[in-house]
């Protein structure tokens, strides 16, 4: 019996269980072939009646069977074949035993209860697991040469692998070289070096002119200077000249720059007073120079906006 | 049929036209409203979009860096233990450091500092390193056990070799692949062997039967094909 695989085991212990339980199969990949360590895979098949339940209480519990045997796990699946109901097993043992020489080992059986309720009351039928045994082999031959040394029979102690660090690397090199890439993006929106002569951003070269203007303080030049940077902004921003009286087709052809229609009069209204009317000082209390920095940094915001 | 189809069909006609028309237009005209309102949003947000990404993405490469600076230390550290200088490493550095740290000690012998780094490593999960330092720690027990049987001390080298084969059979629970784990078991349980009968059975009753307490003896033919 030991012989056929899959080995197959008809119980009969009485009458009813024999009508309760129909069969019992013992399924194993192969019975031989096996060393000290390995797992050894069972699936364990058994028809019963319908109606009948399987008590997992009953089934053999994970850990150690004998001295040299363990179950590591046992999974259970239900099917339904026929008019029966199939119930699958599949068990995974390791053998702990040292073998010296090739030699048959036996899986101990075990039994496992199944439960039929009904009005009448419970029906309890058992299905006997047969044992059934597997060939292990010897890892060595069973005198081996002689050493001087007898820690050189073992096996080293094995090293550790360095840690891989090269995909962490190539992803910093990567996000950097982004991250590098979005900045020159960034840059460019927002004309810093080396795109500060972009075109298409008028007000911010407008803006780093009057930095470098408001940097000379209460300056009546500068302050004209500042004025006429500003304009130069505002006809490079249309296309053409920008006066005081031209401000609201400007803000019908630009209705981006609405929400500072108040400050954009105001510019003009100094600018006229500046040149065309009292000077640039009486301009300069209307409407000082850190106003029309404020104002072309708004004028900026909306440039990058549009 | 036909002449009761008749004057019906010219009278729904114009009426049908004009709300099909108006039925088509409006959706048409909603996605062209909430699509010019999404390209303004978008063009509204570009300047914060353009600000935020830099600062994301240089973000993720300064993490990057960091992993990489201490997987690089710690690559340092394993190549100083291994090379045998004695580093120490707390229990709660990386898990190949902590193997390493368990192996250098396993060379050196000292298995009482082995076990809390072995406990470590399985709180972690991680199973194989666990079971590999525990390889590591049954052979530093078994050489220690091969040292008091050199100076024919049986009485301290039995228990060691119990604890090795204890430790060979954890380690290969936890990583049945692990051939050198079952190689050094099979060392080991040459040198002590369970004795199955004596487990079972308790008393004096004990029959005195070795042929099966050593059945591994060899070189008996048995008679059997």
């Amino acid at each position: 019996m030991r012989r056929l695989v899959p080995l197959l085991f008809l119980l009969c212990s009485s009458l009813a269980a024999e009508a309760q339980v129909r069969s019992v199969e013992v399924r194993t990949p192969r019975p031989f072939g096996y060393f000290l360590g390995d797992l050894i895979r069972a699936q364990i098949d058994i028809v019963v009646e319908p109606g009948f339940a399987l008590q997992a209480a009953s089934l053999p519990q994970p850990g150690a069977i004998t001295y040299w045997l363990d179950l590591r796990n046992v999974a259970v699946t239900q099917a339904s074949v026929g008019d029966g109901s199939r119930v699958r097993l599949d068990l995974t043992y390791q053998n702990f035993y040292a073998a010296l020489d090739a030699r048959a080992l036996e899986i101990p059986g075990f039994v496992v209860s199944f439960v039929s309720d009904t009005d009448k009351g419970a029906t309890t039928a058992k299905a006997q697991v047969p044992p059934w045994s597997f060939n292990i082999s010897p890892l060595r031959e069973v005198q081996p040469p002689a050493r001087e040394d007898p820690r050189s029979y073992l096996r080293p102690d094995g090293r550790v692998a360095s840690l891989d660090t090269q995909p962490l690397v190539i992803g910093g090199a990567g996000f950097t070289a982004m991250a590098l890439l979005a900045f020159a993006g960034l840059a460019w929106d927002r004309t810093w070096w080396p795109f500060a002569k972009r075109g298409g951003r008028a007000f911010a070269g407008c803006l780093r002119r009057l930095r470098a203007l408001a940097g000379r303080g209460e300056d009546e030049a500068a302050y004209e200077d500042a004025l006429l940077a500003l304009h130069r902004a505002l006809d490079e921003t249309d296309g053409r000249r920008v006066l005081a009286d031209d401000l609201p087709a400007f803000l019908a052809r630009h209705p981006a720059y609405a929400r500072e229609r108040a400050g954009l009069a105001a510019f003009l209204d100094a600018s006229r007073h500046s040149f065309f009317g009292p000077g640039p000082a009486a301009a300069m209390r209307r409407l000082p120079l850190a106003d029309i920095v404020a104002l072309t940094r708004k004028l900026t915001a909306i440039e990058r906006e549009s | 049929m036909k002449a009761l189809l008749t004057p019906v069909s010219p009278q729904r006609a114009p009426l049908s036209r004009p709300s099909l028309m108006r039925e088509f237009h409006s959706p048409a005209e909603g996605r062209g409203k909430v699509r010019a309102r999404l390209g303004d949003a978008l063009r509204r947000a570009r300047p914060h979009l353009l600000l935020a990404l830099p600062i994301l993405l240089l973000l993720v490469a300064l993490g990057f860096g960091a992993a990489a600076w201490r997987a690089e230390r710690d690559n340092a550290a394993i190549a100083a233990l291994v090379a045998g200088k004695d580093i120490p490493v707390s229990l709660s550095a990386r898990a190949p450091l902590l193997l390493a740290r368990v192996q250098h000690l396993a060379r050196r012998g000292v298995t009482e500092e082995i076990e809390p780094l072995i406990e470590s490593l399985d709180r972690r999960g991680e199973t194989d390193l666990s079971a590999r330092a525990r390889y590591a720690l049954g052979n530093a027990r078994l050489r220690q056990a091969f040292d008091h049987l050199e100076r024919s001390n049986l009485d301290p080298a039995g228990p060691l070799i119990t604890l090795a084969r204890q430790d060979y059979r954890r380690a290969l629970q936890g990583r049945p692949d692990l051939w050198d784990a079952k190689f050094n078991l099979d060392v080991a349980s040459r040198l002590l062997r369970d004795f199955p009968e004596f487990d079972r059975k308790t008393g004096d009753e004990l029959k005195a039967e070795p042929k099966k307490i050593w059945t591994e003896i060899p070189g008996q033919p048995r008679g059997e094909p």
